[in-house]
């Protein structure tokens, strides 16, 4: 019997918090060793393996230590761009690693002719499996390089075959996210036995006529909003291996534990400052803490007062003092009566910012299509991830500026 | 008016029906616009609805000329000194419009006395082909049996949509090739939200000339299909989606049976269809099981439900026979239909697969999502800036009949009934008419009458027009494919127009869709 592992959306780097850095890193390394103990034969990565293509260059380090061990234990390992690790029209970390042959990258061969996209089926040399993927595309044009995809020709392939995707599926979307971007699912190269997915934070494994075993392994590791309360709920975390000899045979999902978690949720609406702030500490102070991560979430409408009158970094400081191990405060939902209108109706940093562009880019006066309507708000994400970059060790002002300013000309196709 | 133009001249009649006496050799039809330049400047626009004989000479006469012609004893009619003078055909026509500046009123006079008549030309005509803000292209005005190629027929969408739209037709008579050229037109603006429920996958175009042709479809249009080709969506929706509501005029519950769907809903809230198919028991708070709901009941709950939804029980495990409903996927179905149509798309529907029940629960769900939002959105203030919604539903009559609302409303009968306060159309599409009650048949203020042959199905339409159409009963009858009236309280006289062929009609506006140049 042969065994691969199928891991997505590790988002190494994704947090400055250096606490929640570390405890990211050992949620990697924790995966990798299983990957070992288990004797998989190879290890697939459905994009999103750090969290932006030039991450800080700590994190890379300690991730090439332990991806050194891996390739050093004869396990390879194969990967697709994520949306966060592609970055349009330059080097991301993952090509490095790649060139390093740490990595495969598994659509390197994918090439355009008379207008349609071929993928290359990548056969893997120890098991003969045969691997065929689609990095993340800018998003809004990743459905256009879909459409052209020559099916037939892979729907046709013989043997075992995997594919890989970092795409949100319109099919398997919870209700949650009907608004964020998808693709459906017949855009996709039909009877393959396995179909490695990215992208989606919720893990799950889907079927229908076609498609069987659609399988999204979810992070291993949340350090933001929504995702870090699911975490501290008690949603499950980790990674899937598949058994396989001349067809998958079996699944296992590999639980990876980051951290005990207590998620306290309080509703406030009709109380004052004062009230909220006497009955969180009085919680707070009957909790048992320690070396755990406190997510609190207080919403609901203040019935006098103002958010700021909450002392909220009095409860911060009393859960310190009790060794909690990381407070996340959510505090998004809470609004004073004479604010109440303006209603945050997200919990993920990226949907908040999505909401916020689509409420205002109507404002744009602009004639240039990319910055119009949906598009526009697609144009403004992109530059905001672009302005989000940060200053790497030893780069000057000029080549940090210069490769800030090149990468928005290319965004706003100047270039 | 030349000497060449004139078919006619008036030479009698009242209001409701004037006598031409019509030119030799003019051949007059049913239906035929007509005109009289009146005194005043205006122009009557007249329509023929009765045909008959005109003669100076006794029919007693006649009929031996008759009889002196068939049986050789020599010409007989043409012994009649002048007879195309003597014998005649007599029009009788109605005045529909007293046209002022390409402004259409009601005629409130008849035209002078030996007024002579013309065929009615694109000019007389421009009123009805004027670009309304949001026209939807529905034919070309039809005078008769001719087609006036030059005057094209717009409905106001913004009325046409949030005020309901009946289509009567009997089978053949071209519905499907109406709505598709109708749908055409919509996919041109992206102005209007309209759901297509599809039973015979006929409008999308999936082997032949369809609507996928549009060059907007792509922005402007969704196909949901069970069987989904490349690029659209599989039509999936989550059992969690369904609530015992959505059931409501599709599948006949006993009281007990209502009763039982929503204690199980109240218990085990979206998971409540899983619970009723594994059998498992609500149980009240002491943890005995609840005594109204009998076992009979689950039982044939269990078989209603699993019908309609195509899911057996096997080993435990719910069995999800045909795939259009799954306990993991499609989440977001729903809302995202909803969004679409929020957005000025167009949603078609492959129901062809599915039985008639299911394609009715698939639109119920989505109808009642729709009407949550757009109700809520006029709470809000928001509706002003809506995109109205509509619905198409073919059969009518398996959620508007009589007989189905007396067993209590459902969301169809709702939309009909309340949709125009929210933005919300329906246009039914029905072969019987008769049997939706008169209620909601004169709810729908448009109606686009194709041909029926049926005399119960005309009185029924007629009866509910919003002009008065009793005239109309034999032209109705003798409607050829393609060929309607539109009767419609925003107009001030019932039109007559021709649909063209769906095939013919866009291979002179296909449009190749542009793509961008991809890089990798």
């Amino acid at each position: 019997m042969n065994r691969f592992a199928h891991l997505s959306d590790i988002h190494l780097g994704s947090t400055r918090d250096p606490t929640l850095r570390e405890m990211e890193i050992n949620a990697f390394e924790k995966a990798m060793n299983k990957c070992i103990d288990k004797e998989v034969d190879f290890i697939i990565i459905s994009g999103d393996f750090f969290d932006t293509p030039i991450p800080d260059l700590e994190v890379v380090n300690r991730t090439l230590i332990k991806l050194k061990e891996i390739n050093e234990k004869g396990i390879p390992i194969y990967i697709i761009y994520g949306s966060h690790d592609y970055a349009q029209g330059s080097t991301s970390i993952i090509d490095l690693l790649c060139t390093i042959r740490l990595m495969t990258k598994i659509d390197k061969d994918a090439y355009l002719e008379d207008g349609n996209l071929k993928l290359t089926p990548f056969i893997e040399p120890k098991t003969g499996i045969k691997i065929v993927g689609f990095s993340a595309r800018k998003q809004g044009l990743e459905k256009q390089y879909y459409e052209r995809i020559e099916r037939e020709y892979l729907e046709n392939l013989e043997g075992l075959k995997i594919f890989m995707f970092h795409s949100s599926l319109d099919e398997f979307k919870p209700q949650s996210l009907s608004k964020a971007d998808s693709i459906p699912i017949s855009l996709f190269p039909k009877e393959f036995d396995y179909y490695a997915g990215g992208h989606v934070h919720n893990k799950g494994e889907y079927n229908l006529p076609g498609y069987s075993k659609v399988t999204f392994p979810g992070p291993l590791f949340t350090s933001k909003g929504r995702d870090l309360e699911d975490t501290a709920k008690g949603v499950k975390r980790g990674f899937f291996i598949i058994n396989f000899d001349t067809k998958i045979v079996s699944t296992e999902f590999i639980e990876i534990t980051n951290f005990q978690g207590i998620y306290s949720e309080h509703d406030v609406s009709g109380k004052t400052p004062n009230e909220v702030q006497q009955e969180i500490k009085t919680e707070v102070e009957t909790l048992e803490v320690n070396d755990k991560v406190i997510v609190l979430k207080i919403k609901g409408e203040l019935s006098g007062g103002k958010v700021s009158d909450i002392n909220f970094s009095e409860l911060e400081k009393l859960l310190i003092t009790k060794k909690a191990r990381y407070i996340h405060l959510n505090r998004n939902s809470l609004v004073s009566k004479e604010n109440s209108n303006i209603q945050i109706l997200a919990t993920m940093p990226n949907e908040i910012e999505e909401k916020l562009f689509e409420e205002n880019i109507n404002n744009v006066k602009s004639k240039t299509a990319i910055l119009q309507g949906k598009q526009g708000i697609v144009t403004s994400k992109e530059l905001l991830r672009i302005l989000e970059q940060e200053k790497k060790a030893g780069e000057t002002n000029d080549t940090y500026e210069n490769r800030v300013i090149g990468s928005g000309k290319k965004s706003l196709l100047l270039e | 008016m030349s000497e060449l133009e004139v078919v006619g001249q008036v030479v009698g009649g009242n209001e409701g029906s004037i006598l031409i006496r019509e030119k030799n050799e003019r051949r007059l039809e049913l239906g035929d616009l007509l005109i009289v330049d009146d005194i005043d400047n205006q122009v009557i626009l007249l329509q023929v609805f009765n045909l008959h004989y005109g003669s100076q000479i006794p029919q007693v006469n006649r009929e031996l000329a008759s009889g002196i012609q068939l049986e050789g004893y020599g010409t007989g009619i043409t012994d009649f000194i002048d007879p195309a003078l003597r014998n005649y055909t007599l029009a009788e026509v109605k005045a529909i419009a007293k046209i002022n500046n390409k402004e259409a009123k009601i005629p409130k006079t008849l035209p002078a006395f030996f007024s002579k008549v013309r065929y009615a030309n694109n000019n007389d005509l421009a009123f009805l082909t004027k670009q309304e803000k949001a026209p939807i292209y529905i034919g070309n005005v039809r005078s008769g049996s001719k087609v006036l190629e030059d005057s094209p027929v717009y409905l106001n969408g913004n009325d046409f949509f949030t005020h309901h739209v009946l289509v009567p037709a009997a089978t053949g008579r071209g519905k499907s090739n109406l709505i598709k050229v109708m749908l055409w037109s919509i996919l041109e603006q992206g102005k209007f939200g309209v759901l297509v429920l599809d039973s015979h996958d006929e409008y999308y175009g999936r082997n032949n000339l369809g609507l996928k042709d549009h060059h907007n479809a792509k922005n402007n249009m969704t196909y949901y299909s069970i069987d989904a080709i490349p690029g659209s969506p599989t039509l999936v929706i989550s059992l969690k989606k369904i609530a015992p509501y959505h059931f409501d005029g599709i599948l006949n519950f006993t009281p007990a049976q209502k009763e039982a769907t929503e204690l199980y809903y109240r218990e085990f809230g979206e998971n409540w269809i899983e619970n009723i198919l594994l059998g498992e028991i609500v149980k009240s708070p002491d943890g005995h099981p609840v005594d109204s709901i009998k076992l009979v009941t689950i039982q044939v709950l269990q078989r209603k439900i699993g019908n309609i939804l195509n899911i057996s029980v096997k080993n435990n495990q719910l069995i999800f026979n045909d795939h259009v409903f799954s306990r993991d996927s499609g989440g977001s179905t729903v809302k995202n239909i909803v969004s679409y149509l929020e957005d000025g798309k167009i949603i078609i529907i492959d129901t062809s697969r599915l039985g008639t029940d299911t394609e009715l629960l698939i639109g119920s769900i989505i109808a009642n999502e729709l009407f949550y939002i757009y109700s809520s959105s006029k709470s809000k203030g928001e509706l002003e800036s809506k995109i109205p919604a509509s619905i198409i539903i073919e059969e009518a009559p398996r959620v508007l009949a009589a007989e189905k609302i007396e067993q209590g409303d459902n969301i169809y009968s709702k939309i009909a009934r309340e949709g125009r306060k929210f933005k919300v159309g329906l246009i039914a599409i029905t072969q019987l008419t008769s049997i939706i009650p008169r209620m909601l048949l004169t709810n729908m203020n448009t109606k686009i009458i194709l041909g029926n042959e049926m005399s119960t199905e005309r009185r029924a339409i007629i009866e509910s027009a919003a002009q008065d159409l009793s005239t109309e009963d034999r032209t109705i009858a003798s409607l050829d494919k393609g060929e309607a009236i539109i009767s419609s309280i925003f107009s001030k006289f019932a039109i007559p127009i021709y649909t063209p062929l769906f095939e013919e009609f866009i291979k002179k506006k296909k449009n190749v869709n542009q793509d961008h140049n991809l890089i990798l």
